[in-house]
């Protein structure tokens, strides 16, 4: 066992923060380099999105950004709750399944092995939302923390459909019909993350108004 | 209903609306040496009155805004544009689409009058937020109530001189109405034909659309609520009082929501209005994407807040993230691409 499975819960919240953190500063600074590049290139070239270096450009941007979707899509993985999965466990598996990411990378190319770690990252987030709302590992509903959880796994998985729609639907039929679910599991996600005392209270409201009538 | 009575309304929005606009720019003058003057006396006399300023801003800013709303409907009851038979069959046979007769229905937040909306927001973020905390219970909290009454005057004093609305009312408009006007009168039918054809895109797609009416709007919310977000966090640089995170926090909540409701709302505009177009990665897209990742880490970071030194860390950050804001915002008049405002 590695020194990184004995961190304290605390702690391993944290440092998962912090990676999430730096993932998302990096993504960052990758759309500051495209919005330089762009700016720079239009100044040079006044034509060039009508050239095929605009198709270049736009590959090298999705080259750039796809590591950094890996590692988040990883970390989102990680950020599983406690009381649902054992933290060893979903350390073990989730470096399990980065190895295989990166190994079929190397054998494929790097848009299959994005949409295999995409499928299994909708299979586990799907899981522990269904999980979550059920009220497994001792969530309680209409508590507080259910709803913070069940929000949170709304929102993580609608962020992987999200990513799965750009990177294997974007020349479907279903792109938008993919897109407004996603959209809709982090809208209604990133509510009850946000606000879940109020949440609660309509419930409650709700509940003891049906009671009465 | 005519094109003269179109330009009477526009005649009398700048009437009516160069005073209004003239004591917002007055008031916020007022406002901003009042609160710089508490902020360097302490004096309460002086929080009061900046109380009662920053109230007057915002009453003004009501009657503005129910004038550009006065002026838009005119637009929509003097303008019509009218699809001759041949026309309206031809588009039809040819991209399946019906146009008989169309109004403009344009919404209060385009052009010119984006940073005015802008600035009411954050004008009744400050009514909602004051309402919700007594500043007056500590000399700091006051200090930080000060501090957004600047943010605000600073965000009139933007408005009058950079973007007024009453001033030449919706500019590019106004030149596309004014050139459908010039085409009824030509004497070559070809004219009023091509016009029209134009129009009827830019009418459904751009100012008719009903992702103009949400994405733009949920946009300026969130920028409005999340300047109250900054101010709290250059506060939390100099000083480690709860009052500065959960205003922080509860503005960053709820503009982080918004903004990304709206970004999303965004992308199925830019599918069917710009398909066939060089819109991917442009810089406003890619600063979006760098503005809420940054947001994302934000509210992040803000969980550990307890953790040593990252109260500084996420004050840091949310400041960061305002300038990404103010970036992004300006990509728009100083960046190329197809969001840039000289397209």
């Amino acid at each position: 066992m590695t020194p990184t499975l004995k961190m304290k819960p605390n702690t391993y919240d944290f440092y998962l923060i912090v990676l999430t953190s730096a993932v998302l500063a990096i993504i960052g600074l990758v759309c500051l380099y495209g919005i330089g590049y762009y700016t720079y290139t239009t100044e040079t070239i006044p034509q060039w999105t009508q050239y095929p270096m605009y198709g270049d450009y736009i590959d090298s941007m999705n080259q750039y950004i796809y590591p950094f979707v890996v590692l988040l899509l990883v970390a989102l993985g990680l950020c599983i709750p406690k009381r649902i999965v054992p933290r060893q466990s979903l350390l073990a598996s989730g470096i399990s399944i980065l190895a295989v990411t990166i190994l079929i990378a190397l054998v494929t190319d790097i848009g299959t092995s994005l949409a295999f770690l995409l499928a299994v990252s909708i299979v586990v987030q799907a899981v522990v939302m269904v999980l979550t709302m059920l009220g497994r590992g001792g969530l309680t509903y209409e508590r507080e923390g259910y709803f913070v959880q069940t929000g949170s796994s709304m929102l993580h998985l609608g962020t992987v459909i999200f990513v799965l729609d750009f990177v294997s639907f974007r020349t479907s039929e279903l792109h938008l019909s993919v897109f407004w679910v996603a959209t809709i599991l982090i809208t209604v996600g990133t509510m009850l993350s946000f606000y879940p005392g109020e949440v609660g209270r309509i419930v409650r409201l709700l509940r003891s108004g049906g009671g009465n009538s | 209903m005519s094109y003269q009575e179109y330009l009477a309304a526009r005649e009398t929005i700048t009437t009516i609306g160069q005073p209004v606009i003239t004591f917002i720019l007055i008031i916020s003058l007022l406002l901003g040496a009042v609160s710089l003057y508490h902020m360097f006396t302490r004096d309460k006399r002086a929080y009061t009155l900046s109380a009662q300023l920053r109230k007057t801003s915002t009453v003004l800013l009501v009657i503005g805004f129910i004038i550009i709303a006065w002026f838009h409907l005119r637009i929509y009851q003097t303008i019509e544009l009218v699809y001759p038979p041949e026309l309206a069959n031809y588009m039809a046979a040819d991209m399946g689409v019906s146009a008989t007769s169309l109004r403009f229905a344009v919404p209060l937040w385009i052009e010119n009058e984006k940073l005015y909306f802008w600035t009411l927001c954050i004008s009744i973020f400050l009514v909602v937020t004051n309402f919700q905390y007594n500043f007056l219970r500590s000399e700091v909290a006051s200090l930080f109530s000060s501090a957004m009454n600047i943010m605000l005057a600073a965000f009139g004093l933007l408005t009058y001189y950079t973007s007024n609305p009453f001033n030449e009312p919706l500019p590019g408009l106004h030149s596309e109405i004014a050139g459908w006007y010039a085409a009824t009168v030509a004497t070559d039918p070809n004219v009023l034909y091509g016009t029209l054809y134009q129009l009827y895109f830019r009418i459904i797609y751009y100012y008719n659309s009903e992702y103009m009416w949400t994405h733009p709007p949920m946009l300026f919310i969130a920028y409005a609520s999340l300047v109250i977000t900054f101010v709290g966090c250059v506060f939390m640089l100099f000083r480690r009082e709860k009052i500065f995170d959960r205003i922080s926090y509860n503005h960053a909540k709820f503009g982080y929501l918004l903004l990304t409701v709206g970004m999303l709302i965004g992308y199925p505009w830019a599918v069917v209005a710009w398909e066939g177009k060089d819109w991917w990665w442009d810089p406003k897209v890619n600063g979006s994407i760098m503005m809420w990742v940054l947001y994302s880490a934000y509210l992040h970071s803000r969980i550990y807040l307890k953790r040593r030194n990252m109260w500084q860390v996420t004050a840091i950050l949310g400041i960061i993230c305002f300038i990404s804001l103010v970036f992004t915002y300006l990509l728009t008049y100083i960046a190329p691409g197809i969001h840039a405002i000289s397209q």
